[in-house]
């Protein structure tokens, strides 16, 4: 079979795009998406064991764009990895790519990033207040109007003037244990929501992509 | 919340899209029943044989996924055509949720057969 350069150079540029796309991926698994969509493009542009620049061009074309391919296999990753994983991180990446898709992963993103800021926020609390007892630990604030008014202080600068300290060095089991909480519910609520809402995107012919011949 | 006009035709062809997305997965598992298919057969295999109008891109990471969960195998053969092509075959599991699959399109189509029939006859009567 030949290739005229023209073909080649077509093939390998769009080959580079999608391996460069591809890296969220492992290396071996990347290498076989790239190899298998190489076999397909030249397997669809024979004709008669010559390989035209038009029909290749062509077999890219109805491949789409090679940023969009390697996009479908990298959330498929994710989606598969963070149905199965246990791992905060895994959910975290994967929701970063689903709030990069849509309105509704924006959202369960910064419900996550929140619930994962106030987790670290009562962990750093309890683990400080050993070495800055002044300063680290939940104080309530002297206004009149507001009686639900505290500070969660981690342990830098002065205490709140005025303030009174409300859990004294019970800020390091409750702070451990409300710390671990949220991390705990943030987690299964990004679980539950990929699970739940987050559906690969795939648009089968009618859509208007091009279609097998 | 929008309302949507019946008389819109992007309505009907968005469920449509939906459902042959739906039965993309089946169609795979199908299309590899009889044997070892690599990519290209296997879209050329679901042109001719069925009525899905596929995205070439789209069914690639669909067998990505299918091999990932353990449904399909594949395997590198080296080709008459000089280059190595990758080959899906079923799993034992992929021939279950194949017949799993199978059973329940066909027991949802016959019961939706029934229900579609007095339309289909009135949709004959609208024609002419």
């Amino acid at each position: 079979m030949t290739i005229p350069t023209a073909a080649q150079q077509k093939i390998d540029a769009y080959l580079k795009t999608l391996r460069e796309g591809l890296s969220g991926l492992g290396d071996e698994d990347a290498r076989d998406v790239v190899e298998e969509i190489r076999s397909h493009i030249l397997d669809k542009a024979a004709v008669g064991g010559d390989i035209a620049p038009a029909a290749v061009a062509s077999a890219i074309a109805a491949l789409g764009t090679a940023e969009e391919l390697a996009s479908q296999y990298v959330t498929d990753d994710l989606l598969m990895r963070a149905r199965i994983s246990r791992s905060p991180w895994v959910i975290l990446r994967s929701l970063f790519r689903w709030a990069s898709l849509s309105l509704a992963g924006f959202f369960v993103l910064i419900s996550s990033l929140a619930g994962y800021f106030l987790a670290g926020s009562f962990v750093l609390c309890a683990l400080l207040k050993p070495i800055h007892p002044q300063a680290a630990g939940l104080w309530r604030l002297p206004d009149p109007e507001d009686v639900y008014s505290f500070s969660l202080r981690l342990g830098f600068g002065p205490p709140p003037t005025g303030g009174k300290e409300i859990l004294g060095w019970w800020i390091i089991p409750i702070g451990l244990i409300i710390g671990m909480g949220f991390v705990l519910l943030t987690f299964r609520f990004g679980l539950w929501s990929l699970r739940k809402f987050w559906r690969p995107r795939r648009l089968p012919g009618l859509s208007g992509a091009e279609t097998m011949q | 919340m929008a309302k949507i006009d019946p008389q819109e035709p992007e309505s009907a062809e968005k469920w449509e899209v939906q459902l042959r997305k739906g039965s993309l997965e089946l169609a795979v598992l199908a299309s590899l029943w009889d044997g070892r298919l690599y990519g290209l057969e296997i879209l050329r295999r679901l042109a001719t044989d069925s009525d899905l109008i596929v995205g070439e891109g789209t069914v690639y990471p669909l067998l990505n996924r299918l091999k990932a969960v353990g449904l399909v195998a594949s395997e590198c053969v080296e080709s008459d055509s000089g280059h190595p092509r990758k080959y899906y075959r079923l799993t034992p599991p992929g021939r279950r949720r194949a017949l799993e699959m199978s059973r329940i399109w066909t027991r949802l189509s016959a019961s939706m057969d029934d229900l579609l029939t007095p339309l289909n006859k009135d949709r004959g009567k609208d024609k002419s």
